[in-house]
């Protein structure tokens, strides 16, 4: 860009309209012949396109940064809402009646048994048709409340691998795994849902995880774990397995 | 009998995107950036890479795409032309990438380094750095650009919207929109030539 020349604004719009072709062919006709004869009015010429196209490259640039926060939508804990999480508390409640209901039916006292008897995959969150910003999230979470938890945990993958600290992610994925008796998976998950310091699901990501343990045949930390779960689940099965 | 119908939906199919792209048509090109984005993230991820190097792989083959469209050096021919034109610049970028200095450096110092791949796209090798220079300058200055300013010129230049529609957002007269727009113009100018 040269220092000396100045800008006019009928040469910036000359030169707008011969790009756009709004240029009358006379006015176009006067423009080519004087870019072929005249070197100056090249290099001012060729000074205006390269200020359009900066303008129109980093506009672009900062469109596709736009587009793709949108592909990153993250499935946080605070897009919870607290009347999801009471629901959710109720047919976890509503799991444990029936789980406790069933106690009776079983009597040996196998770790796979008592795995069988008190794994019920958490019911999940409620999908709402209008929560497009979680729409990944929530479009997995139909699979896994339907129990293709091989769709469910592929689709969360690819989200978590974004978001690789999100705790709700972390927790369904646990669950979905031991679901689809992948416990070793399902551990890796819950753990790093209990240790963290504060987190909706930390109280059923221990039970959760306690059951993974089982199932994996480790009773020392299946029996550590529920421990620090509050579900009235984890105590029974915690009785069952210090019986 | 070829299906001669179907043959000239597409090719006009072809040329409605192609006019699209050219007009910087926002709901095109973020269909486009989002439908294409998954494939290219699985590349870079099974071949050494990480989810930032995917992004910023896949945002330079994007653009390296929509200038060679808009320069008229790529028209694509049918339905999945662009996309997997798309895919073939952001291959041929990440192996570009893994075979330079600078990956196997970072493979010595850190892997979460982050880096800038240079603009050169494929079919752009040209003698002309300076011209790379200028335009960097200039997308440096417009990038800092006042607000005010910003908005006027992306809304012109870049969404192509009429004078009259943006004096209308801006609740202006024509006649100042455009004069704020050429002053605009002068303050970018003048931002850019202090960067060189």
């Amino acid at each position: 860009m040269s220092q000396n020349t100045e800008l006019t604004q009928e040469l910036l719009e000359l030169v707008e309209r011969c790009l756009n072709k709004t240029a009358n062919t006379e006015e176009l006709k006067d423009f080519e012949a004087k870019l072929k004869t005249d070197l100056a009015f090249k290099a001012q010429v060729a000074d205006i396109k390269t200020l359009l196209f900066g303008i129109e490259e980093q506009s672009l640039k900062e469109s596709l940064n736009v587009f793709h926060e949108e592909l990153d939508h993250e499935t946080s804990n605070k897009s919870v809402p607290v009347k999801t999480m009471y629901i959710k508390k109720i047919a976890v409640a509503a799991i444990l009646v029936i789980a406790l209901g069933s106690f009776w039916f079983f009597s040996g006292n196998t770790n796979e048994k008592l795995f069988a008897k008190y794994f019920l995959p958490d019911p999940g969150l409620p999908t709402m048709m209008s929560k497009t910003s979680n729409f990944e999230f929530y479009d997995a979470m139909v699979n896994y409340k339907l129990g293709d938890y091989s769709i469910a945990i592929k689709k969360w993958n690819e989200l978590q691998e974004r978001k690789p600290n999100n705790d709700t992610l972390n927790y369904f994925l646990g669950v979905a795994y031991l679901a689809y008796k992948d416990e070793n998976a399902a551990i890796t998950y819950l753990s790093s849902v209990t240790t963290l310091s504060q987190s909706t699901f930390k109280n059923e990501a221990y039970y959760y995880l306690g059951l993974a343990y089982l199932k994996a045949g480790n009773v020392e930390l299946s029996k550590k774990n529920l421990n620090f779960s509050t579900i009235d689940n984890s105590k029974s099965l915690l009785s069952e397995l210090n019986d | 009998m070829p299906k001669v119908t179907a043959i000239i939906d597409q090719e006009s199919s072809q040329i409605q995107i192609v006019r699209a792209i050219k007009n910087n048509d926002l709901k095109v090109l973020k269909a486009l950036y989002q439908a294409n984005y998954h494939k290219v993230k699985a590349l870079v991820l099974s071949n050494n890479g990480s989810i930032a190097h995917a992004k910023d792989i896949y945002q330079d083959a994007f653009i390296a795409v929509w200038k060679n469209i808009k320069n008229d050096k790529f028209t694509p021919k049918n339905d999945t032309a662009i996309d997997g034109y798309l895919y073939t610049i952001a291959k041929n970028k990440w192996m570009d990438y893994l075979r330079s200095k600078r990956y196997k450096k970072t493979l010595v110092t850190s892997y979460e380094t982050h880096f800038n791949i240079s603009d050169i796209t494929i079919d752009e090798f040209s003698d002309d750095n300076t011209n790379d220079e200028r335009l960097h300058s200039v997308m440096q200055s417009f990038k800092h650009l006042g607000l005010p300013c910003k908005t006027l010129l992306t809304k012109f230049y870049f969404e192509k919207k009429s004078m009259r529609d943006i004096a209308k957002e801006l609740k202006l007269d024509a006649a100042s929109t455009r004069n704020k727009k050429y002053r605009c113009m002068q303050k970018l100018r003048k931002l850019a030539l202090n960067l060189k």
